[in-house]
């Protein structure tokens, strides 16, 4: 089985595709290149115990430590985990392309039964763009910005089917209509930059299903897009599976999403799968805790801080190429028990043989390895259920295990505003076009609540949040501080103000000075924002410390010894150092993983119930919003387009954009699937915002003149509860009640 | 993509100004008394006198700015009075020399250093990457005439292939020139040549390591179409601007290798002029050889404009 | 192994102290290059000689033997004597001091003068931004050879004025590069929280903003290090340098390549340290590029 450490170095970015020379030969006994012709009726894909290692600064990191699935024609294969856990890197491996410093130490991988790592170079390339294709994180990047797209479509037909130009850009204009691009005729004469997220990776897609491949793999397809955007490029996907017969490899981080479109699912941690079967099984019951914990981290939708915790996974994944003689989950699982640091697990059937293998060997000792090395063993590619743990039978009890909630200090009937900003305006001048990012907004956020504002990107929601923190002054409007007018500009505020109104940020690996040591960090906040001195500032530095659960024998190290969740708490502890009376709080966890997202969550919770501090939460995760929110903002391209309560902002009567967001959600509600409202069109330039209702261009609601003429007005739909709409209340209700039928979740 | 034109263009004018008057400053004011220092400290106090008078040196300094400059704008560039011959002919006249000497080591220079670049690049980490590498960065910063005097030692003296000097006899034809500017031109090539190269190499890794790339060979390409319509279309974009902002260090170098191989060209004649304190030439000199710099920086800017789509159809 | 316990419950995040992991990476990555290492030896080399080469000469770098002129290399004359009859081999070593007192001088004002622009524009943008950078913009609009000539003719050839003279060309693109590491940091979240709390420009600045591009700043020098050894003995060979007798190399050249066709040694051995000096320099430069930038 173990190939002689096949060089994948020759296949690399590096190189370009340059010689690829290495490798090819190193494979024995494979084969020799599987059966190429008559395509066999067996599995499109199939991997068989991978190992894939990167060599970075001289240390070995086993990335993909023996790995081994089959993907049947037609069938969806959904692979989710963290990041991290070696997904994309098993992707690469599957193209034979990986980065210079990485290299497949075992296994094999076949396409329609030939074998990967021991084509030649011509039939690899062959290979690639015809029975295999590939879809990417990242539209904008994946295309050649100095060519145009219909070439770019048109060179598969060109260097696979051998057609000339003309007729391979006939057929890219085919491929294009495929993927119902509008005006497909122009579209081949544009440039990656003249299109829109949503377009890019409809022509990414087109390139992809140009060669006609057996197997599509696609990348985290629609991370990084706009919800409304991910909805449409999702609803295309969905659409295409029915026409095309490609098996699909989804690789994602978001469970809702893979829940969606695949019929299979494996479970990927530390680079092993650890539990593998139906969509909707696996999810509805899954039999691995990591699994369990990955859906306990999850804010399910419709459900609220005061009635759930969110239950984070202890620990992190751990860092990249540790190796382990156990279970690789055994450090952070809570079922844990002595075999399961001895042994590794085999991947058992569930339920079958599970409980007498995996009773057995929880008790006693490991049973006795029947195969040289067990992933040979492994049973792949039938539907059944399978899971890499001694104990699943014991899986699903973790459900209700110590669930607690928070404490949240009911809310004064209508408590005094801590903070009231009206008319906020600010625009920003591009070269010589004027950008309004935020356009006569009013607001305002009471003692302790937590106001959630959304919104896709380009609504001014950061904007906002920035004028409101100081960073920006505004061009028009006030904000008043309990009653007090602030002054615009954070260097003109006085120490008490500081020290009430602070921030945390999204990106954990800049929101630290990265030369400076935790210690001091906190120590210099203390010293700013609570004028705390010699003793008494390290004291503070300590309890500022231990309130955000950061053990104090880390202080002294740098921001880049420390995880991403370590990160984000010291930069919560930072804001909180001044006891705060306001904190903003930019998508203080989307750049984290889902079980150090919960912590972070959690650990927010708790501070607004122990300090009775009012949060303004930005984030672009509505599920997250309406957990963590009392009240919510909607925005659009500069516009407040609705504020009330979180309940009644996600429910009939809202603003129709509101209404197309909360649908785009993906759920893991295998019973409620709502239909997607699809939005027309692109988000509209901020520098030529439509006339009338911004939000007209792409509503489904779109009334004719009346949208494209006037401003709507504001609506009162009940208490506190307003939106921007031509459609009143209760003409709206009805129209959107109608198309949802049944409530779901609640 | 015109208006980008027209900006950078109207932009160069203000720019000069300034040149100027530094240069102004520099070349009239600081070396204190002109007509002193062209008649040498043994002449009389009238004699330097007259001479200053004759040159306008005793004006204020603004009038004789503004004399200058308005003389100089209207092509009346005023006359040498060491070389006894009218400034613009004696400007032009070395420039033409210079152009040929430049244009000598251009032709080579700007193929072969993008070649090396891409080659190594392409190779990376390979034994060839490495050599081109470390030659190239050896190469660059090794003044021209250190590697001037160690060629005319080797190939004019030792083995006697060229000849010590760079001019040619008088009424030699253009091979005969070409011939004699041969060994002048090498000191040129090497140091701009590695540095070129550098910027190649460095370009085209970057756009290596782009998705678009990965695409691009995912798609299953070959890799020549991968290497010449993806690769090198961007990544040599870079390499473009450096050759432009490169005119700058061949005028130098020029200065230097028309001292050593005693060649007629506008950068011997700057030193020369220098030296001697000739003011006129040396402000003459100094702006011509800075608009043309500026000029190819710009040309390099345009070219690249021309290239990238999103910056001429205005994304 | 057996009896460690998994710590279950803990929020025991891993913490691998990478710092400490990359510098000793980047120390042993540096020691294994040969290039680095050749680069460094040359370098100690002529600091050495720069330092101490009257111990270990024969002759003075000055000392002129009228009966000996332009004699070839000899058991007495290593490297035989030039048209003074002085001795070669004690010139061309003697030679190192002037440049290594030039170079790093000019570089360490150059940096000291970029950092300070580049870190003022690249913070306050807006119009200081603007004038500081047009005015960085017309120095590198004239040719830095070109420049030196022209303000060394102005002042007059010292070691004070060539120092300065080479610092202030270099300044412009030291302030290039550290602007554009400032742009990219002060956009960084750790500062927008200094502003939240109220820290000054000047401390943002000099506590928060420059130690992270130190870097960029440190291999900056590095580069300009190489390129100072280039001008200074640029400007020596026009004459624009140090003035005899000094050993000077680029000084040395120019004043002996009149004899090159009847006396090669006398050009070629200072050429060749010249030649060395600068490429020692180069390829430690460009071990620390390499390896920071990693």
């Amino acid at each position: 089985m173990t190939m002689g450490a096949t060089d994948a170095s020759g296949v690399t970015a590096g190189t370009g595709g340059t010689g690829v020379a290495t490798g090819t030969g190193a494979c024995e006994g494979s084969g020799g290149g599987g059966s190429v012709g008559g395509r066999a009726p067996g599995p499109v894909l199939s991997v068989a115990g991978l190992k894939v290692t990167f060599v970075r600064r001289d240390r070995e990191l086993p990335v993909v430590k023996g790995v081994s699935l089959e993907i049947a024609p037609g069938e969806a294969y959904g692979l989710v985990g963290e990041s991290g856990c070696g997904k994309t890197t098993l992707a690469l491996a599957l193209m034979r392309y990986l980065p210079a410093n990485g290299r497949v130490d075992a296994g094999s991988v076949r396409i329609d039964g030939e074998d990967v790592f021991s084509l030649p170079e011509e039939r690899l390339r062959e290979l690639r763009g015809t029975k295999l294709a590939m879809v990417y994180q990242d539209p904008a990047s994946a295309l050649n910005p100095s060519m145009k797209v219909g070439e770019q479509i048109a060179e598969v037909y060109r260097f696979h089917e051998g057609l000339s130009r003309a007729a391979a850009l006939a057929a890219a204009r085919d491929s294009l209509e495929r993927v119902a691009m509008p005006d497909p005729d122009a579209t081949l004469e544009r440039y990656p930059f003249q299109l829109s997220g949503g377009q890019q990776q409809r022509v990414v897609i087109a390139m992809a299903l140009a060669g006609d491949p057996r197997l599509l793999v696609l990348d985290e397809p629609t991370t990084g897009l706009d919800a409304t955007v991910e909805a449409e490029v999702l609803d295309l996907i969905e659409e295409l599976r029915g026409k095309v017969d490609a098996a699909i490899l989804l690789i994602s981080h978001n469970l809702g999403l893979v829940a969606r479109l695949c019929e299979r699912v494996g479970v990927m941690y530390a680079g092993r799968i650890v539990e593998q079967g139906p969509a909707r099984e696996l999810f509805t019951d899954p039999r691995h805790p990591y699994t369990m914990g990955l859906l306990r981290c999850l804010p399910r939708f419709g459900v609220r801080k005061d009635e759930v915790s969110l239950v984070p996974i202890p620990g992190s994944v751990p860092p990249l190429g540790s190796t382990m003689p156990g279970c690789v989950y055994a450090s952070r699982c809570r079922l844990v028990r002595p075999v399961c640091t001895r042994r590794e697990p085999d991947l058992f059937a569930v339920p079958g043989d599970l409980a007498a293998k995996g009773r057995a060997a929880a008790e006693g000792e490991p049973p006795a390895p029947t195969a040289q090395s067990p992933h040979d063993a492994e049973p792949v590619g039938d539907a059944a259920r399978h899971t890499r743990c001694y104990v699943p039978d014991e899986v699903p009890a973790m459900r209700v295990e110590e669930e607690h909630v928070h404490k949240v200090q009911a809310r004064a009937a209508r408590a005094d505003d801590v903070l009231a900003a009206a008319g906020v305006s600010k625009a920003f001048r591009d070269g010589g076009r004027r950008l309004v990012a935020v356009d006569d907004v009013t607001i305002d956020v009471v003692a302790g609540e937590t106001f959630g504002l959304v919104g896709e990107s380009g609504s001014g929601k950061t904007t906002l949040a920035n004028v409101i923190a100081g960073l920006y002054a505004a061009d028009g409007g006030e904000v008043r501080f309990l009653g007090q007018r602030l002054p615009p500009r954070a260097a003109e505020r006085d120490r008490d103000v500081l020290r009430a109104i602070q921030m945390v940020f999204q990106n954990p690996d800049s929101t630290l000075n990265p030369s400076w040591s935790v210690r001091r960090i906190l120590s210099r906040s203390a010293a700013r924002l609570a004028g705390c001195r010699g003793a008494a500032r390290r004291e503070r530095v300590e309890e500022l410390a231990r309130k955000v659960h950061f053990e104090p024998r880390y202080l002294e190290n740098k921001p880049a010894e420390l995880s991403g969740g370590q990160k984000q708490r010291i930069a919560i502890a930072r804001a909180f150092a001044g006891s705060p009376t306001l904190v903003v709080c930019d998508e203080p966890a989307s750049a984290l993983d889902v079980s150090v997202q919960a912590t972070i969550l959690n650990l927010l919770a708790d501070l607004q119930a122990e300090q009775n501090v009012s949060y303004i939460f930005i984030s672009h995760d509505l599920a997250v919003v309406r957990y963590l929110s009392d009240r919510i903002g909607v925005m659009y391209l500069g516009w407040l387009m609705e504020i009330g309560d979180a309940e009644d902002v996600f429910r009939p009567p809202h603003c129709p954009y509101t209404e197309a967001l909360v649908s785009a959600i993906p759920t893991l509600d295998f019973d409620h699937r709502r239909p997607r409202i699809p939005l027309r069109g692109a988000i509209p330039s901020l520098s030529d915002p439509p006339t009338g209702c911004r939000f007209h261009t792409r509503c489904h609601r779109f009334l004719g003149d009346l949208c494209r003429r006037e401003a709507p007005p504001w609506r009162e739909a009940g208490e506190g509860h307003r939106y921007r709409c031509h459609i009143s209340p209760n003409e709206l209700r009805e129209l959107q009640l109608a198309e949802l039928g049944p409530l779901p979740g609640r | 993509m015109r208006r980008l034109v027209v900006r950078r263009l109207l932009l160069m004018v203000p720019t000069l100004l300034v040149v100027s008057v530094l240069i102004f400053l520099m070349a009239e004011i600081v070396p204190g008394d002109v007509g002193r220092s062209i008649l040498g400290p043994y002449a009389s106090p009238e004699q330097v006198a007259a001479l200053n008078h004759k040159l306008g040196a005793d004006r204020p300094l603004v009038e004789r700015y503004v004399r200058w400059l308005g003389g100089f704008v209207t092509g009346d560039w005023g006359e040498s009075p060491i070389l006894q011959a009218p400034v613009t002919r004696v400007t032009f006249e070395s420039l033409v020399n210079s152009l040929l000497l430049a244009a000598i080591a251009l032709v080579v220079i700007v193929p072969t250093s993008i070649v090396l670049g891409v080659l190594a690049a392409l190779r990376r980490d390979s034994l060839l990457d490495r050599f081109i590498s470390v030659t190239s960065l050896s190469l660059t910063v090794i003044p021209e005439f250190v590697s001037g005097v160690i060629l005319l030692v080797l190939f004019a003296v030792v083995l006697p292939w060229f000849p010590v000097t760079a001019s040619a006899p008088p009424g030699a034809d253009l091979l005969t020139r070409i011939y004699h500017l041969i060994l002048p031109a090498v000191p040129l090539m090497f140091v701009e040549m590695g540095y070129i190269a550098r910027m190649a190499r460095a370009g085209t890794l970057e756009v290596l390591d782009m998705p678009y790339v990965r695409t691009a060979v995912l798609k299953g390409l070959p890799q020549r179409r991968v290497v010449t319509r993806h690769v090198l279309r961007n990544g040599l974009l870079s390499t473009v601007t450096v050759v432009g902002a490169q005119v700058g260090w061949l005028v130098g170098g020029l200065v230097v290798v028309e001292k050593l191989f005693n060649y007629p060209g506008i950068g011997r004649l700057m030193a020369q002029a220098a030296t001697l304190h000739d003011v006129k030439v040396l402000e003459a000199t100094v702006l011509v050889v800075a608009a043309i710099y500026m000029l190819s920086n710009l040309t390099a800017d345009v070219v690249v404009a021309a290239l990238s789509p999103r910056v001429r159809l205005g994304g | 192994m057996e009896q460690a316990s998994p710590p279950v419950g803990l929020p025991a995040e891993t913490v691998v102290s990478e710092q400490a992991l990359r510098r000793r990476y980047v120390v042993r990555k540096l020691l294994r290059s040969p290039t680095f290492l050749v680069g460094l030896a040359i370098l100690l080399f002529w600091i050495f000689m720069a330092l101490f080469s009257t111990y270990v000469t024969r002759y003075g770098p000055f000392a002129i033997d009228p009966y000996n002129t332009l004699t070839g290399p000899s058991a007495q004359h290593w490297f035989g004597t030039d048209d003074s009859g002085r001795d070669v081999l004690s010139r061309t070593l003697a030679g190192a001091r002037p440049v290594l007192e030039v170079a790093p001088l000019a570089t360490l004002l150059a940096l000291l003068a970029g950092t300070t622009i580049g870190l003022t524009a690249g913070y306050y943008r807006g119009i200081v931004d603007e004038v500081l950078m047009r005015a960085v913009d017309v120095l590198l609009a004239i040719p830095v050879v070109i420049a030196g000539i022209v303000i060394v003719s102005g002042l007059g050839a010292s070691l004070a004025v060539i120092i300065l003279v080479i610092a202030i060309l270099f300044t412009p693109p030291v302030s290039r590069t550290v602007r554009s590491a400032v742009l990219a940091e002060r956009e960084r979240e750790y500062v927008q929280a200094a502003r939240l709390r109220g820290e000054s420009g000047l401390f943002i600045m000099a506590a928060e903003i420059l130690p992270n591009c130190l870097p960029p700043i440190i291999v900056e020098g590095s580069v300009r290090l190489g390129y100072a050894v280039f001008t200074s003995a640029t400007l020596s060979f026009l004459g624009f340098g140090l003035q005899p007798p000094s050993p000077d190399w680029g000084l040395t050249i120019s004043q002996q390549s009149q004899n090159i066709q009847v006396a090669w040694w006398t050009v070629i051995f200072p050429a060749v340290a010249l030649a060395t000096l600068v490429v020692g320099a180069n390829l430690v430069a460009d071990g620390l590029r390499r390896t920071l930038s990693e």
